[in-house]
């Protein structure tokens, strides 16, 4: 059977080749939803324990972030626009023992935000737990987690938090020693704009339990 | 930010059909809706990124929302779970009788790794350089993979053609 049969042979069973195509007026507002969202929460990868090749590469990556080259912050958010250029701080952080913490950072950029759904809280986060904050030091927060809503499973979360944050978050607006937080990451980053904040915080906890 | 946005309406009707058809091909339908919106949601924040050759770059963001978007399901209620059963991506149209055994069954048969290989190949006729695009290995290693998974696939069919002369068709 030659390669050209064995093509003909799987395409017989593509079950995407009859999709229709998606209508013009349907794409446009597609489009316009996907363009009109401000994002304004920074970028950075995730940083897991997994040996997997990809969180390799993005360890990498995160780790030139985390030590605040400015410049590699500049290569890797070209996009993030002039409100978002608050750099993250020159932060070390200490090494775990444990086999199950993940790493985000915080920035107290000034943020404009759509008002918050369980929606987009769901589509557009890819790790969000409860958690309380066990130490803050030299600017790296440590969360124990209590529940993970959404992502891997961890024991532990690391955030970077800018010295100075801005009120970013809801609540008292930066992670406190002791407090109980909701806190949702998109890629490494935590999202603002109402989506993370004091787990007491008035209707936050009612957003993630519609979102998950 | 009018380039950005100019840039991205002349992508994107491109990358929306084919990340469409990558999705309905791996998932239900409501999963692939979301799992579409995030992935253009990527593409356009990370538009500087996006390379020229920008659809197995695409597929690759596809693939991880994907495998994100199934993770958080998995640890969702069991009944998620039996809607999803109930709800599975669609098989593809009856359309004349295929010649042949089942190819979707075959698939099923096979690790997934190698099932996906053949997909990419066959279904988003991709070349093993763009493959490796998409799964983050080297294209060499791709075209290796691929060519494995071609074998096993022929063996498979071989196989099933065999079954199907000695036993007669199954209902």
């Amino acid at each position: 059977m030659t390669d050209d049969d064995l093509r003909a042979h799987l395409r017989r069973a593509d079950p995407g080749a009859s999709l229709p195509q998606l209508p013009p007026d349907r794409i446009a507002p597609l489009l316009e939803h996907t363009m009109a969202v401000p994002f304004a929460e920074a970028t950075v990868t995730p940083i897991t324990t997994s040996a997997r090749r990809r969180r390799v590469a993005l360890l990498a990556a995160a780790v030139v972030v985390l030590f605040g080259v400015t410049a590699g912050w500049a290569l890797l958010r070209p996009s993030s626009g002039p409100e978002s250029t608050a750099g993250v701080p020159d932060v070390q952080l200490p090494a775990i023992s444990s086999a199950s913490v993940t790493r985000l950072t915080a920035t107290g950029m000034v943020a404009k935000c759509m008002e918050p759904t369980a929606e987009l809280l769901r589509s557009r986060t890819d790790f969000a737990f409860a958690g309380t904050v066990q130490e803050i030091d030299g600017g790296v927060v440590t969360l124990a987690v209590t529940h993970v809503y959404l992502g891997t499973p961890v024991d532990l979360v690391q955030v970077a938090q800018e010295g100075g944050a801005s009120e970013t978050m809801l609540g008292s607006g930066k992670f406190e020693q002791g407090g109980k937080y909701l806190v949702a990451a998109s890629e490494g980053a935590i999202r603002i704009c109402g989506y993370s904040g004091e787990a007491d915080a008035p209707g936050l906890q009612a957003l993630y339990d519609a979102a998950f | 930010m009018d380039v950005r946005r100019a840039r991205f309406e002349a992508i994107a009707p491109v990358v929306i059909d084919a990340v469409r058809r990558y999705l309905a091909r791996r998932t239900d339908a409501a999963t692939a809706d979301d799992v579409l919106s995030e992935t253009l949601m990527v593409c356009w924040r990370r538009l500087d990124e996006m390379p020229a050759e920008h659809l197995p770059w695409a597929y690759g963001v596809a693939r991880y929302c994907l495998a994100n978007a199934e993770r958080g399901r998995r640890r969702q209620a069991r009944l998620t779970a039996r809607i999803a059963r109930l709800d599975p991506p669609p098989e593809a149209v009856a359309g004349p009788a295929p010649a042949g055994p089942d190819l979707t069954a075959v698939l099923a048969e096979m690790r997934p790794e190698d099932a996906e290989l053949l997909r990419l190949w066959a279904w988003e006729d991709l070349t093993p350089e763009q493959i490796g695009v998409v799964l983050g290995v080297s294209g060499n290693a791709a075209a290796i993979r691929l060519h494995r998974a071609k074998q096993k696939l022929r063996k498979l069919i071989e196989r099933a053609g065999h079954e199907e002369s000695t036993e007669g068709s199954r209902p």
